[in-house]
This record gives C-alpha cells, structure tokens and sequence, in this order.
C-alpha cells in the first residue's frame, strides 16, 4: 500500500475560476432572489397561509440533511475504525460543514424577518425543538471543524477517534432534531409519526452519500487525480444499501399510517389521490429515485462511473421528491378541525390547498447548493482536504 | 339526528341559564368596566389617567399588568341564529385587517373564519367562528423559537411582533389554522394592533380592550351568543354556565385544553 | 443597543453644534419638555420603548404605579408628536418631516418600528379609531397630566358586559 498524501488542489488554473465563477453566480442569483422576496413580502412567492413552508424549505432541509449524512465516511472511518475509509474522511468533514452552510442560508433567508438573526441568536425558548436545532447546527459546525483539525494537525491525530466519536453522535442527535421538527407537529396527519426522525437519519444516510460520492467524482475528474474503483465500488455499494433502507422505512411509514384510521386519509393522499404529489412520490421518489439506483447500482453497470454518477444525481432527485411530498404534501392535505365531517370556510378549510412553487423560491433554494459547492471548492484549493491519489495501490489496504 | 337534538336542547338551556345569573355579573362587570375607564384610550391621541377619582387605579391591573389568577376564555353557543359574519366584519375593523392590496386570497390575514361545519353520515351542518382558541398548553408557544408566540399570564395567546423572526414554525404547529403571515408590506394599521410584513400573527382576544376593561370585538358583535370572562371565577356568567351545562372544545382529543368553549357543536 | 448609543452621541451633537432636526413638540404644551428633558430623552428614548414594550405587550402593564401613561409608550409619543404639512395632513414615516424620521435619518439609524405600529395619529388616514368613544370631550390636554371630568366619565363607561341579550 502506498503512502497516503494529501494535495491542496491548484487554485490559479482556468477550470478552477470557472467553477468558482459559476457556484458563485448561482449563489449571486439565489440571494438577489431572497432580496426580491423579502423586499416584497412573501406575497411573490407560491407560499400562503395553508403551505406555510415551500420549495426553499425542501432545498433547505435537504441539504442539512445531506450535511450530516456526508459525515458518515469520516465516522465509518474514525469511529468504526475502517481504514479503508480514511483518505475521505477529511473531504467528508468539509463537505458536511459545506452542506449545513447552504441550507441554513436558505433557511435564514426564508425568513419573514432575516434581519432579525441576532434575535433568534439571542432569545432563545428551550422547550422548542427549533431552538435546539439551532444549537445543534451551531455545534455541529464547531465539533466538526475540531474533528477536522485532529486530523489534518498531526500532533493532536490521536485525539481523532474522540473527535470523530463526539461528531457522530452529535450528528446522530442533529438529524433526530431536524426530523423532529416534522414529528413534533401533533396537528398535522402526515407529520405526526415517531418513524419521522429515524427516518431522516437513513435519509441522511443516503442523500449525503449520494452527494459525497459526486462530489468526489467531479473533484478527481476535473483535478486529473487518480480515483480507483476500490474506493468508487465501497461507497456505491454502501449508497445502494442507505437507498434500500430509505425504501423500508418508506414502507413502513406508509403502511402503519394507512393501519390506523385517522392516518388513512393522509396516505391515501399521497399514494393515489395527491395529483402532483402522488406522482413524485411514485414516478420521482421510487421508480427513479430508488429504484432505477438500485439497478444502476447493483447491475451490471455496477462498475461504470457513469452510471454511478447517474445513480447519485437520481438519488438526490428522489430526495428532493421525498422532501418535497413530505414537507409540501403533508401541508396541502386539509387538518381535521372536526374528524370525519365536512368543513368549509373563507380559509380553505377541508379543501387541498394550491401550492405552485415560483421562480424566486426555486432559484433561492438552489442558491444554497451553489453556496455549498462554493464553499467545498474553495475549501479543497485552500487547504488539504482531498488525497494527491486514490488509485487502488494508496486506497486498498489488503492491495500491494 | 339525535345529535342535532341534544345540542339544540343544550343551547336553549344553557341561554335560559344565562339570563337568570345575568345581573349580578353584568354588575360585576360594568364596576370592572368603569373602572378600568379611568384609565384608557378615549379619544385619538389621548390617554386619559384618573388619578382623582374615587375608584382607585389600584384596584385595577392597567399597571399591574396580567394575572395568573385570571384566565380569560370565551364560550361560543353556536345554536344562536346570528350572522356569524357580524363577528368577522367586527374583528377586521378592530384589528384594521383586509388591508392587503397584492396577496392572494389565501395570503390574506384572518384572525376570525367561519367555518361550516357537516356530518357526512347524518347530514346535520352547522356554522361556527373559529380564532385562536388561546390553548393553556399552546403548540405554537412550545414551538417558537424566539419566544415571541407566548401566552399572558392571563391565558391570552399572542405574538411579540418585536421577537417574531417569520419562521412561521407556529402556523406549522396549530391544530386550527388560527395563524396567517403577512405576506406584504403595510401601513395604516390600527393603533392598537401593530401588524407589519413578515411576521405572524393572530387573534389576539382583543388583548387591549381587555386590558381597558372592554370586551372583545367579536363578543361585541355576536348578539349574546358569544360570551367573554375569567374562566377561574366560578362566580362569572361563563364560568357558570360551562360548570352548569358543560361546553366543548375543537379538538378536545390533543387536550390542549384551549380558553374557548362551544355549545352545540 | 450599540445603535442606541451611536444614536444618542450623533444627536447629542448635532445639538451643540446647534444643527440637527428638531423634534415637533405638540401645540398644546406651551413649550414643556416631555417626560424628561430632551437631552435625557434623546439618549434613553430607545430604552423606555424597549423596556416599556415588553411590559406592556409580555405582561399587560399599561400604565405606571401611579396611573400614568408608560413612558415608553409609542403610540403617545405619535400622539403628541405627529406632525402635519402644509394642507393639514400629518406626515408618514416615509416622509423626512417625520417626528422619528427627521432625527433618525439625520443620525442614520434605520428603525423598523413602523414596519408595524401606526405612524399617525389614529382617526387620520384610512382607519378608524374605536368608535364608542368618539364623542367624548377632554380638556387639560398636556401629556401626563390629562384627567376627565365626571360628564366624560359618564359617556365613556363602555358598554356593559352583559349576557342577556
């Protein structure tokens, strides 16, 4: 096996300025799109007083999920002790903190009032799942960015299991509390679940990976370094997995609420009569978000990096769906003011509301995936975050 | 239709109940009410301070602020035939709502809805004001991460516009759609109700004419069929009527024990 | 706070060198200061309406131990305050006449006050005043010092509570 180096990747090259150039055009156009919306109010986007949350919060909460799914490769390989994972742990840790960044800016600039910041910095109601959440974000940037420095500081390399066992926990309690601001929500049908925050977490599993995977692909190919199958094979064989386990606990999920009665409705919703929900749950969100990866995975064109690429692009759109039918869905079906009667009002009570996501929204939610990709390229060219190779003689450890 | 019945039969007693109690409260309540005239907004531009007079301000809670000892609730007997639309026109004037001029129909604020209500099976329907229901174990006030969706000591539910960050977390959490946001940029708001783009807001039981000793707009408005007061005095007309003949509340099942009763629903 | 002090110092010199807005003070109050002297009110307006707007909205203060008006009450600073233009209008907070604006841009210190409260007096503009209350004539009109007479007192207890209608 070969010594593992790690190599800033060369910043003053033409490839380079344009990928910065262009992950910074779409964060440019993501935060001129927030201006537009805070500057007019709310009124110019497809949210109103029924679906209260829209698209920004589905690009938002996804890409925090997918932050601290990313951390995996860094915990399987400091926590469980998998050499084999350990040339990406770095990249991981980066990509994780790149990941929340981006969608806490959404987040933040969703707000009705973002210049309010200092407030919810400051005032703080700890019997709110979203005060703890804010503390866990905070934390998890801080956690880690030690756990970072453990390992690219080599005198302080001995205290990286520690930081890496504290980072996955933390990790662990962070996605429970991002599924938990859905599964708190005893008033509405589709969010009342327990399921929701293990579920995030396979969720996590899958989406960080799926984007880690990418996201190292892209890096080696445009940097020309040497990226061997043995790595590629590992993380697509361990994707395939998160995908099939994001699948069971869909399953489940759906099954136990069409169980009970007051649940039914809801499910039903979703899997046959939701229109467009109904449709990315079943088009999106299985055939081609968990389905066809799974074949593209685990097939015959297994081995195909392209195909591989495909897969992780589908998974992530699959994600977006899932979020997307969850989070909008789950509002666009009525409440029950009155179980099992008919209601009607001059506030859309008992009707499915309308939601049509408008182009501000999408372009700021996707300004957070460009403020993610920016801050990873400019991470990768500052310091030494990505390994100078990961041919199979450095990556495989039983290799010679 | 037995249902229909039963709360036809709650209604009527529960109106004849009210009117045999009715003095002593009404006595009760205009001393309240005069009292706390001493101190409140007469005019534009006025505030008028009685320091003079014979009922002491110190009887009064204008400078002591909500109690704990009081828990303001409302009992809606919904029986009553009265134009429930009343009630909404009231609350919007109150509160200078419908004052958008670019949201939608669905962006627009409404403290106060009325709701038709119709069991498929029997086919019995009825209508019903729906507001905040000022829950004691309030959703949006566990949710909030700022801690500007708070209750009053008093039991009054209402939003600190100045820690309100928009998240809207809240809107996610009610039960009863109580919660609208400002979509848009206003101006002209009613004294008493500052209200402005990018915050939450809702009924807030007509937080400063309680505090000025009047009863909300809606009550106001509502012919008698709705009726304001302390839920903790057993001695007033809500809390007699509610102990003599019951009342129930939305959504009773996630016991978030809200301040506002019905009869007949 | 930091905006607060940067606020207080700009003003508080901009009065020495005697350039600067001025604040209106109402018609009525023969040339009397406000609650305090207007050095103390420059400096410490910001937190009367900080401290008084958590009393009033968080626990339902409405006047002080002795019955007189918060001295962080916004809505009696635009009462006495608000100012009119030429055609008898009073002036919004987009307009640099403003009682809150004058000093404020001059200071550039962006409040957001306005974004919800009410910038006028009520009963001018769009929106009405309650209306029970309307008839209602009041003398001795110098802020803090406002007292009814036994005739006002008559026409404004408000309409009984009652339930037997």
């Amino acid at each position: 096996m070969k010594k593992l180096h790690f190599l800033e990747v060369e910043g003053n090259t033409k490839g380079f300025y344009s990928f910065l150039g262009l992950f910074g055009l779409i964060s440019l156009i993501g935060v001129l799109a927030a201006y537009y919306m805070e500057h007019n109010g709310h009124w110019v986007t497809g949210m109103s007083n029924q679906v209260i949350w829209g698209t920004p919060h589905v690009f938002a909460i996804f890409l925090i999920v997918a932050a601290s799914g990313a951390l995996n490769i860094a915990s399987i390989s400091s926590v469980f002790a998998k050499t084999s994972y350990k040339p990406l742990a770095r990249l991981s840790g980066i990509l994780a903190i790149s990941l929340l960044s981006g969608g806490l800016v959404v987040l933040l600039l969703d707000l009705g009032r973002p210049d309010r910041l200092i407030v919810a910095m400051t005032q703080f109601n700890f019997v709110s799942i979203f005060t703890w959440n804010i503390l866990l974000y905070t934390g998890f940037m801080g956690i880690v960015g030690i756990y970072l420095w453990t390992m690219m500081d080599r005198p302080y390399n001995n205290l990286t299991k520690k930081a890496g066992m504290a980072a996955f926990i933390w990790r662990l309690i962070l996605t429970t509390g991002t599924g938990s601001i859905f599964g708190f929500l005893i008033a509405r049908e589709a969010y009342d679940s327990a399921l929701l925050a293990p579920m995030f977490i396979i969720m996590s599993f899958s989406f960080g990976l799926a984007f880690f995977l990418l996201f190292l692909m892209g890096s080696y190919k445009y940097t020309q370094r040497e990226l061997g199958d043995y790595i590629v094979n590992r993380l697509k064989n361990l994707l395939g997995v998160f995908v099939a386990a994001v699948l069971y606990f869909v399953i489940i999920y759906h099954v136990t609420n069409l169980y009970s009665a007051d649940h039914r409705g809801i499910t039903q919703f979703i899997l046959t009569s939701g229109g467009i929900y109904t449709f990315l749950f079943w088009v999106v969100q299985i055939a081609l978000g968990s389905l066809v990866p799974l074949a593209l995975l685990y097939g015959p064109t297994g081995n195909n990096r392209t195909m591989v690429g495909t897969a992780s692009v589908l998974i992530i759109l699959g994600g977006l769906a899932q979020l997307y039918v969850i989070i909008i869905g789950g509002q666009a079906y009525p409440m029950q003011l009155f179980p099992g009667m008919e209601v009607s009002s001059s506030f859309y009570d008992g009707v499915v509301a309308v939601y049509a996501p408008s182009l501000p929204e999408f372009l700021l939610g996707l300004g957070g995936v460009g403020v993610t990709l920016l801050l990873a390229t400019i991470a990768i060219a500052a310091m030494k975050f990505l390994p100078a190779s990961l041919s199979d003689e450095v990556a495989d450890p039983h290799g010679k | 239709m037995t249902i229909n019945n039963e709360n036809k039969n709650n209604g009527e007693t529960a109106s004849s109940a009210e009117s045999s109690i009715n003095l002593e409260a009404s006595r009760r309540n205009f001393i309240f009410g005069s009292v706390a005239a001493a101190g409140l907004t007469v005019a534009p531009g006025m505030m008028l301070y009685q320091t003079a007079n014979a009922r002491s301000l110190s009887d009064f809670s204008l400078k002591d602020g909500a109690s704990s000892k009081v828990r303001w609730g409302m009992l809606v007997n919904t029986t009553k035939e009265v134009d429930w639309n009343k009630c909404v026109e009231a609350c919007n004037k109150e509160h200078g709502l419908g004052n958008e001029k670019d949201s939608r129909d669905d962006q627009k604020t409404q403290y106060i809805r009325v709701v038709d209500v119709k069991n498929k099976g029997t086919g019995y329907s009825m209508s019903l004001p729906v507001m905040c229901q000022h829950c004691e174990n309030a959703p949006c006030v566990d949710v909030c991460p700022t801690g500007a969706s708070m209750k009053r000591a008093d039991g009054i539910v209402l939003v600190d516009r100045h820690r309100c960050i928009g998240c809207r977390y809240c809107m996610m959490a009610c039960p009863y759609k109580a919660r609208s946001f400002v979509h848009e940029v206003l101006t002209d708001q009613t004294e008493n109700t500052p209200r402005g783009k990018g915050c939450v807001e809702s009924c807030n039981m007509c937080v400063s004419r309680i505090d000025n000793g009047q009863e909300p707009a809606c009550v106001e408005a509502s012919e008698g069929a709705i009726i304001f007061g302390d839920l903790n005095d057993p001695e007033t007309p809500i809390a007699k009527i509610l102990a003599k003949h019951g009342g129930k509340q939305i959504r009773a099942d996630l016991k978030l024990n809200p301040g506002v009763h019905y009869q007949g629903i | 706070m930091g905006l607060a002090l940067i606020a207080g110092f700009s003003t508080a010199n901009a009065n020495q060198d005697g350039l600067g807005p001025k604040i209106t003070l109402p018609e009525n109050s023969e040339g009397k200061s406000c609650l305090f002297p207007s050095e103390q009110m420059r400096r410490e307006h910001p937190d009367m309406l900080k401290h008084d707007r958590i009393q009033t909205l968080r626990e339902g203060v409405r006047a002080q131990a002795d019955g007189k008006v918060l001295d962080g009450s916004l809505k009696q600073c635009v009462n006495c305050h608000a100012i009119k233009d030429a055609s008898n209008k009073f002036v919004r907070i987009d307009n640099e006449q403003h009682f809150c604006a004058s000093c404020h841009k001059y200071a550039a210190v962006s409040i957001d006050c306005f974004q919800c409260h009410r910038d006028i007096p009520e009963g001018s503009g769009d929106f009405h005043a309650l209306t029970n209350h309307k008839d209602v004539n009041y003398s001795n009109v110098a802020p803090g010092t406002y007292s009814l007479t036994t005739e006002d007192m008559a026409n404004i207890a408000p309409e009984v509570i009652s339930d037997d209608n």
